[in-house]
């Protein structure tokens, strides 16, 4: 893809996706199917990071695709790229679906115990599939914006000017955002330290 | 610090698994977006319409340059009739108006 290379491993000369809108505006519907194949699973995948649940993420790709099969006759190739727009949109469905949570579970991180055991002798313990969830644990905690931030960056490899466009901020809010979310995020996982083990872990000899 | 710099290993060691665990839509779901997008795409296409709009331009000026022909004729018939009496060769004005009129039979006029 032109524009988050990393992630999907295009070919070089694979057609941006720019192009590709075009041609479905213009009743190419191959084109679409492609477009579906390239940003559906990445989209997918941040959103059901974010919101902690996958029919919810079905959703909000659904409804992101449905945005970008209506404003492609309006396209303009060279004022933003199709993925930042979609993930932008992701984003903020995700952001108003959170919002219409009433009781989400939040975790005062800062009452929570400084550490008394060593995360990563726990983590090195883990399976893979462990891991991950763990992970998903933890950032089901963070306040929103900085767990979109942390997605964005270390999940789904944005580098933070990107972020930055598709959030709409400034790059040193970025930094801050994932920055904050990295130790909201390890004070969680002290949080957690029951439920991952710690306590066991510190009684091996 | 140490306990610091070992927490942060082990965070990267989580993103690491989260990269590697990556929440995949199901096939199903993605084909009901694909649906989506054929419907979208079976929109009509807008390309046809300048076309037909330039034909129906092409007949309207045709039109308006007859009618714009006609009104010219009456025109100078009326603001110069000794032009008229001239071309009717001293016909009476009967016949200098019909020599305007679509459909006149010019040498029959002639021949009276």
């Amino acid at each position: 893809m032109e524009d988050n290379a990393t992630l999907v491993a295009p070919h070089a000369d694979e057609v941006p996706d720019s192009a590709l809108l075009v041609a479905f505006a213009n009743g190419d519907a191959q084109a679409g199917r492609q477009l579906v194949a390239r940003l559906g699973p990445m989209l997918f995948g941040y959103a059901a990071r974010v919101l902690g649940d996958q029919g919810e993420a079905e959703d909000v790709v659904q409804e992101t695709m449905l945005r970008l099969w209506k404003m492609a006759p309006d396209w303009r190739q060279g004022e933003a790229k199709v993925s930042t727009w979609t993930y932008r949109v992701t984003m903020n469905l995700c952001t108003d679906r959170l919002r219409q949570r009433q009781a989400r579970p939040q975790v005062a991180l800062d009452s929570i115990v400084e550490p008394a055991a060593d995360l990563a002798t726990v983590v090195d313990l883990m399976s893979a599939r462990q891991r991950s969830e763990t992970l998903d644990a933890a950032l089901a905690v963070l306040p929103d914006r900085q767990r979109q931030a942390v997605v964005m960056r270390h999940l789904e490899g944005f580098s933070n000017p990107e972020i930055a466009e598709i959030m709409d901020i400034g790059v040193e809010a970025v930094e801050s955002l994932t920055a904050r979310g990295k130790r909201a995020l390890k004070k969680a996982l002290y949080g957690k330290r029951e439920e991952l083990g710690f306590e066991d872990d510190r009684k091996q000899p | 610090m140490t306990g610091n710099s070992r927490d942060d290993i082990a965070l990267e060691t989580l993103f690491a698994a989260g990269r590697s665990e990556r929440p995949l839509p199901s096939g199903e779901f993605l084909e009901r977006v694909v649906a989506s997008a054929d419907a979208g795409a079976a929109r009509p296409a807008p390309a046809a319409r300048p076309v037909v709009r330039f034909a129906w331009l092409g007949r309207v000026f045709a039109a308006s340059g007859l009618s714009g022909a006609a009104a010219l004729g009456v025109w100078i018939g009326f603001v110069m009739p000794e032009a008229m009496d001239a071309l009717t060769l001293g016909g009476d004005e009967t016949v200098a108006l019909a020599t305007f009129l679509p459909g006149t039979d010019l040498e029959a006029i002639f021949n009276e």
